[in-house]
């Protein structure tokens, strides 16, 4: 196999790299039509198998599960998932043959054992179904030219995906249809009816293409989402200790810090994040921002040139043949670092000073979304894909944070991720050592604001405000933000 | 002469802008054991969080614990509503969830939450078997928190608080939800942490109380004053005498002869039966009573009616003449019913405002995630106002009274008009007129051929079209029978 990518021409390339459509609620007039009196199996039963497969019978859809003998035997907590909820479960032989859909939700270092071993059983015509396009972007993956190859991706956690469908509502949720496997031109008819299946269509559904999917999930995940919030976590905390700041406080701070700030994120953008900081302290983040900008640039650049090569991926799939050797190693050297050790102190911290306080953690968050969405749009991705990657996820990541730090995290997000992440720590760290030589304590740990007056220039102000609130990720970010609150709850009434 | 236990004078107190306690002056002496009542947003709930110190205030309220006790000199108050969270510290629970089975838990156990209640607060062991003995409680340690009912939920803060044995225990609404039985034992419990040396004030407009109660009191604008114990309550007339809406006076969209068509319906959870070769028959039309004791199995069985339950599809019964899981969805069944449970009240969308909480019933969502067209929002203004809700409307459900929220999802409930209406104690934290105010509006619902199922624990405050009734009892049905057979 050989990556899927690299074997295009560049015009195709970039042709599929642009595949981005904000779809209308109109294209799901016909519900789960497509799929109705099909036979679904689901391929593992874990959050994602299970709750989607709830959501897709509630919907009125057939759905049983496979798995492998040895979870079947062995009782696994797959099995118990599929059988206490009143599912079949079958063997990949007893099930897959009578297949209209498959829907392999196995994680992504076992998809080519998993495809290797459905594909001979799947009956002429039926449907593949991915939630990640890795195995086919990737790995190169070629399947069989009568089946047909569909993705559908909801953008949370499992659990997420079944509460918001019995509340009436879904998650955001992105879609495509594999162009070399669309034999008979009803993927995305089918992918559409998923959606309404699992109530994404209430949500939101952008259409995206394989590749666009891939390349832009890496990038988002490698960079700010994961590897830049636990480089600024570590090295925010790091720098308080050093200026004698108390510990537990310098742990609460980033922890629980990472998710109020992104929370304004989340509401309005980079600009509502900027807007909670006084006058001054908005100048010294953007400046500082602007700084960090500049250093990790070529960082971000790489990651995004190592993605598009396949390099990054090549590099990977030898540390899945190593056993994961690379990943255990660096997944136990995250767990030794002393913010990951210190517990967040007992003492009380208001959620304006979250902001006042952590200035540098700011500045590394507008940085970070700012150069990631930035560096796929260079990159071909369409700003609605680059947006949704970077801004879009970064408060989902920072919840993990909350929960349990970095542990928390790099449970949470896919090994894929976990991976990259570590990658981008490891040389964003002594990148920033000189720039970190500098931070006071007033940048993280101490109120910015204290002992200054708080005369700022007007110009200088307007300025930076122009620069903040024209930036592509917030005109961009504004627009799908409205229509998706839109869709969350209506304030007219 | 002692001094007293709680001093209160001058008391004034605001509830979301609006003065609800003027003026209030209250004297407890040692050893007496107060009822609090009240028509609902008299400010009952507003005065118990003050004398707890869990609100802002003006004026002067001073409390004087027995030095000499060995009780622990605190007030503790037990809110009409209860809360917990998962393992991971969250609470983004939705209500269908106790019936969705994962193999890794989420929320703690009941034992696992009591052994750290119990450490917190250096609390004994063995005091607490009594406790879940006498609530029914034993069988459920090993049960998650997100798998207990509302009424269970309602057990385990009894629970905590009576092992807790503080000087003086608040208690707001604490039969909500609990069957007669409980009730009954819970009042025992109560005389004997009262002889014991706990001072108790209950917030409830029930009739049947502990005999240690004897001074009695209810919240009239905004002051207290001292009634006896029989003495009625001054009540607001807000619905009596108004007409329902035109919309709601026709005869429902009725498809179908048989509503409910169940032959040896079984649930079981592991080893455990919940439901044991259930037989119903329900027509259109027919106005049911299902009846049963805490953890008799009612909820479960309501649950399969409105496919909130997973182990629907592994069981033989119909709906509205359709075999369920034969290619339906549950928003095809869900449509037909307007249902009003404790646990969709408590696990509704903590963002939506009153108007968006009723128009949501339209789509019988958990909040509204669409834009309405206008006939939807004019019935709705029409429900708003019927139940007196118009200057409410724009404000967060969660921030009204319980009662006022209980009369938003009453209008939820039965906006669509539907066909199988399905009550599971519509009526809790409601006071007595409202209660009867809304009886009376089944009632007069029901005259246009709609189906009714009702739940209540109280026998006093039920609709009087009800014709039949379904008893169960440890997950069987323990009898059938006509209203004229039997009175209940």
């Amino acid at each position: 196999m050989s990556n899927y990518f690299n074997t295009l021409p560049l015009r195709e390339k970039l042709n599929q790299l642009g595949v981005c459509d904000f779809m209308d609620s109109s294209e799901f007039l016909d519900g789960v039509s497509a799929l109705k009196g099909k036979k679904l199996v689901i391929v593992g039963c874990g959050a994602q198998g299970l709750n989607q497969g709830l959501n897709l019978r509630d919907s009125g859809l057939n759905v049983s599960y496979t798995l492998r003998k040895e979870a079947i035997e062995g009782k696994r907590d797959s099995w118990k998932n599929a059988t206490e909820n009143n599912f079949a479960v079958g063997t990949y032989e007893e099930l897959i043959p009578e297949a209209d859909v498959v829907i392999n939700l196995t994680p992504d270092k076992q998809h080519t054992s998993v495809v290797n071993a459905i594909m001979p059983l799947m009956k002429k015509g039926a449907t593949l179904l991915y939630s990640h396009g890795f195995n086919i972007v990737e790995e190169g993956m070629q399947i069989r030219k009568d089946i047909t190859v569909i993705m559908v991706a909801p953008k949370c956690p499992g659990s997420e995906v079944r509460a918001e469908y019995v509340r009436g509502f879904g998650v955001p949720t992105l879609i495509a249809v594999h162009p070399e496997n669309d034999p008979e031109g009803k993927g995305l008819a089918q992918a559409k009816a998923y959606c309404v299946g699992t109530g994404g269509h209430r949500a939101g559904v952008l259409k995206s293409s394989f590749v666009a999917e891939v390349k832009s999930d890496l990038m988002g995940e490698q960079t700010i989402l994961c590897g830049l919030l636990q480089t600024g976590s570590i090295l925010s905390f790091d720098k308080m200790v050093e200026k004698g700041i108390d510990a537990g406080y310098a742990s609460r701070l980033v922890q629980y810090g990472v998710e109020v700030i992104t929370e304004a994120l989340k509401q309005g953008g980079i600009t509502a994040m900027m807007d909670r900081l006084s006058n001054v302290a908005k100048i010294k983040a953007f400046e500082i921002s602007e700084e960090l900008k500049t250093i990790m640039r070529p960082l971000f650049q790489k990651h995004q040139d190592d993605i598009m090569s396949g390099e990054f991926s090549r590099t990977m799939m030898e540390d899945w043949a190593a056993g994961d050797k690379n990943l255990l190693a660096w997944r136990a050297a995250t767990g030794e670092t002393a913010f990951e050790k210190t517990p967040a102190g007992n003492v009380k911290i208001g959620e304006q000073e979250y902001f006042d306080n952590a200035l540098l953690m700011v500045a590394f968050i507008r940085a970070g979304v700012e150069l990631a969405f930035e560096t796929m749009v260079e990159a071909g991705i369409k700003p609605e894909s680059a947006y949704y990657e970077s801004l879009h996820e970064t408060p989902l990541i920072a919840n993990t944070i909350a929960r349990k730090k970095l542990f928390e995290m790099n449970r949470v997000i896919s090994d894929t991720a976990e991976y990259g992440c570590y990658l981008f720590d490891h040389a964003c760290k002594p990148l920033l050592a000189d720039f970190m030589k500098h931070v006071e304590a007033d940048l993280i740990g101490k109120n910015f604001n204290e002992g200054k007056d708080g005369a700022v220039d007007n110009r200088t102000l307007i300025a930076i405000n122009e620069v903040i609130r024209s930036h592509q990720v917030e005109t961009i970010g504004a627009e799908l933000r409205k229509a998706m609150t839109a869709m969350k709850s209506i304030k007219t009434v | 002469m002692s001094q007293p236990v709680v001093h209160i004078t001058h008391l004034n107190l605001k509830y979301h802008h609006t003065l609800v306690l003027q003026d209030l002056n209250w004297t407890i002496n040692p050893g007496e054991n107060w009822l609090l009542r009240g028509i609902s947003g008299s400010g009952k709930t507003s005065l118990a969080k003050a004398i707890a110190g869990q609100v802002r205030y003006q004026g002067d309220i001073t409390i004087n614990f027995n030095p000499e006790s060995s009780l622990p000199p605190i007030v503790h108050y037990v809110a009409n509503w209860y809360q917990f969270k998962d393992l991971e510290g969250q609470s983004n629970f939705y209500y269908q969830q106790r019936y969705n089975k994962q193999a890794v838990e989420t929320t703690a156990t009941v034992k696992a939450e009591l052994e750290e209640y119990g450490k917190k607060h250096q609390l004994q062991f063995t005091e607490v078997e009594i406790l879940l003995e006498a609530l029914g409680f034993s069988d459920l340690k090993d049960s998650t928190l997100i798998q207990l009912s509302s009424g269970e939920h309602k057990k385990l803060q009894l629970i905590k608080a009576l092992w807790l044995k503080p000087q003086l225990l608040i208690i707001d609404q604490p039969y909500n939800g609990l069957d007669k039985l409980s009730r009954q034992n819970l009042n025992g419990l109560f005389e004997s942490i009262s002889a014991a040396g706990t001072q108790l004030i209950l917030i409830s407009n029930d009739k049947e109380l502990p005999a240690a109660i004897h001074r009695f009191a209810k919240i009239d604008t905004g002051k207290l004053v001292e009634i006896k114990v029989d003495d009625h309550l001054l009540e607001t007339d807000q619905v009596t005498g108004k007409q329902i809406p035109e919309f709601l006076n026709q005869a429902p969209v009725s498809s179908t002869g048989s509503v409910i068509s169940m032959s040896g319906v079984n649930i079981s959870y592991g080893d455990k039966q919940v439901l044991k070769n259930i037989n119903w028959e329900v027509n259109a039309g027919e106005k049911w009573l299902l009846q049963g004791h805490n953890g008799s199995g009612k909820s479960t069985l309501l649950s399969l009616v409105t496919g909130d339950h997973p182990q629907a599809y592994a069981n033989n019964f119909q709906l509205f003449g359709y075999q369920r899981g034969s290619g339906e969805s549950i928003w095809d069944i869900k449509k037909r019913i307007g249902l009003i449970s404790p646990e969709l009240h408590w696990y509704f969308d903590p963002s939506a405002t009153v108007k968006q909480s009723v128009i949501s019933g339209f789509f019988d969502s958990s909040g509204l995630f669409c834009e309405p067209d206008y006939t939807k929002k004019t019935q709705a203004d029409e429900l708003i106002s019927y139940f007196g809700l118009v200057d409410e409307q724009h404000t967060l459900l969660n921030q009204l009274p319980l009662g006022k929220q209980r009369l938003a999802f009453l209008a939820r409930t039965i906006i669509k008009n539907p066909e199988l209406l399905i009550l599971d104690e519509p009526c809790q934290g409601l006071d007595q007129q409202q209660t009867q105010n809304f009886n009376r509006l089944v009632d007069e619902l029901c005259k246009n051929g709609t189906t009714l199922i009702y739940v209540g624990h109280f026998e006093s405050q039920l609709p009087a079209c009800i014709e039949k009734r379904i008893l169960l009892e440890n997950g069987e049905v323990k009898s059938v029978e006509f209203k004229n057979q039997t009175t209940y």
